[in-house]
């Protein structure tokens, strides 16, 4: 019982630290804490339930994806470029009103019932582990949490992108100096970000079901791993996604009272013994 | 001969702050040019405005003969003139070798690499991979140094290179400036360190309230005098 409630904190810890590390290069690159991160969530949601009508689901997580690094790069384009001067606050609210746009967006085209994306065929069915059925298709979530995170730490550590990005993350003026087009970068790490948490919402599609505040609690849980990680650490975000993931899993079956407090309890247990998350502010 | 860089009655703001009056100054390829002045005079304002830090309004900036439009901070480096800023600017998250590799973004030919880096500041090799800011004054500066000429500038701007260092550091900084020197680096030396003033540059200016006050070749020059301008 407590082996299956593991592996449900691996799976949602997985979709956590899918959205979270999108939220961490936008934060690094543009120093905006995205609100509408959320809502770019149910949006990859809805555009894979649209596109998997017509191509299947596979179809539709490349529509999602596709669709969502557009509207990534012309959120930095049109949005985070041109307040890059503004008070964080004010970008902060554009973030916020941007979120209610696109819920009424889909609100309007989709109404308010709820719908339910098919999961591929191949990963329907359940496996027997620890002696109950368990859903195979959580487990691909697990697996795909894995691959985005092995794919990220690579391209981050080992390429000449990612160096920039490293290097803009931290001091993106000093970055500029060396001829790197930082704000380029930043439409191309935004646009990584938003089909980051689109791909999240693709996936999550089966195991959710599609609404268009279905971003809302995953965008809360995901501002928590962020601080708790420290604002712009991937390190920290991964393993305060898993963290996350184990406590709201075991903490939905043995204190179900409390489970809506829980992230919150842990957040602020993590910021009075490290003020600046656990990594620091280290990328 | 290429003029690198060329200032014309420029005149930079902050914001509504206007700090450069009327600026005009040049360096030529493989010139080694130094621009004194005490401490807050608009020196560090030059570079700025070079770098799209500080804004231009009015007069004319040129880089390579090239009239400087809708510059952004990444021009300047695409086109030949690298920066060792003020204070630095060691990126405290990369290594060492990171950040000399982030010095090599422009990809300019040259004989600048890593190896050669590596064959003048032996120090940055032995400590490749620990963190940048690990290193002390010296080593951060030459840290800033390599990086700026991994980028193979035609021009090296160094804006108080010898700030806060000992006068051991100092003398191994001239030595260097003038090995990149004769090599065919042009070198604008922003300084009010005497003694690196006079064994590395060749013509000077001198800055008071954001203004070039006097500029002539250094050979010559009444030391005296030029102390004046230059401690505070
Ligand atoms: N970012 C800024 N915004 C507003 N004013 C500034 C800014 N940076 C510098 N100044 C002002 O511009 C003037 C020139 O500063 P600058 O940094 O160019 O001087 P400096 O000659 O480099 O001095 P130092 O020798 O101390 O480095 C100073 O009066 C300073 O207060
Ligand atoms: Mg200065």
């Amino acid at each position: 019982m407590i082996a299956i409630q593991i592996l449900n904190g691996l799976v949602y810890g997985s979709l956590l630290m899918i959205v979270a590390s999108g939220l961490v290069l936008i934060y690094g690159l543009r120093r905006v804490v995205n609100f509408a991160h959320g809502s770019l969530f149910m949006l990859g949601a809805y555009i894979a339930y649209a596109a998997s009508l017509q191509f299947g689901f596979g179809g539709g997580l490349l529509a999602a994806v596709a669709a969502l690094a557009a509207v990534g790069f012309c959120l930095d384009r049109f949005g985070f470029r041109l307040l890059q001067d503004r008070d964080p606050l004010t970008v902060m609210l554009v973030t916020f009103g941007l979120l209610l746009v696109f819920e009424d967006v889909v609100q309007s085209i989709w109404g308010k019932q709820s719908y339910s994306l098919a999961a591929p065929e191949a990963l329907q069915g359940t496996v027997d582990l620890f002696g109950s059925p368990f859903p195979v298709y959580r487990l691909a979530i697990v697996a795909v949490g894995a691959l985005v995170a092995a794919c990220l730490v690579g391209w981050l550590r080992y390429s000449r992108i990612g160096l920039f990005i490293r290097g803009a993350s931290t001091d993106p003026v000093t970055t500029a100096m060396q001829g790197v087009n930082t704000d380029r970068l930043s439409g191309g790490v935004v646009a990584v970000g938003a089909a980051l948490a689109g791909l999240a919402g693709v996936v999550s599609g089966p195991f959710l079901s599609l609404s268009p505040t279905m971003g809302s609690d995953i965008l809360i849980d995901s501002f928590v791993v962020v601080v708790i990680g420290g604002l712009g650490s991937f390190a920290g975000a991964f393993v305060a996604a898993m963290i996350l993931g184990q406590v709201q899993a075991l903490g939905a079956v043995y204190l179900p009272d409390l489970a809506a407090l829980l992230p919150f309890a842990l957040m602020t247990a993590v910021l009075i013994w490290r003020p600046s998350g656990l990594s620091g502010s280290r990328v | 001969m290429t003029r690198l860089l060329k200032f014309e009655a420029v005149n930079a703001y902050y914001g509504r702050a206007h700090v450069l009056h009327d600026v005009s100054l040049h360096v030529e390829a493989g010139e080694r040019v130094a621009l004194v002045g005490r401490n807050g005079v608009g020196k560090t304002t030059v570079v700025n405005t070079i770098l799209n830090l500080a804004s231009l309004r009015g007069g004319t900036m040129q880089f390579n003969g090239r009239a400087q439009q809708g510059l952004r901070t990444y021009t300047a480096a695409r086109a030949g003139i690298a920066v060792v800023p003020q204070g630095r600017r060691i990126i405290a998250n990369l290594t060492i070798e990171e950040n000399l590799l982030l010095g090599g973004a422009v990809k300019r030919p040259g004989p600048w690499n890593l190896a050669s880096i590596y064959e003048l500041f032996p120090i940055l090799r032995e400590r490749a991979h620990t963190p940048g800011t690990a290193l002390s004054g010296g080593q951060q500066q030459m840290l800033a140094i390599g990086r700026a000429m991994m980028a193979n500038p035609s021009l090296l701007v160094l804006d108080e290179p010898s700030e806060g260092l000992a006068p051991v550091i100092v003398d191994q900084l001239a030595v260097i400036f003038n090995r990149l020197a004769d090599a065919g680096t042009a070198l604008l030396l922003i300084e009010q360190n005497l003694s690196l003033i006079t064994r590395v540059a060749r013509r000077l200016y001198v800055m008071a309230k954001g203004s070039i006050i006097e500029e002539g070749a250094l050979e010559g020059l009444d030391i005296e005098q030029l102390h004046k301008h230059i401690v505070v």
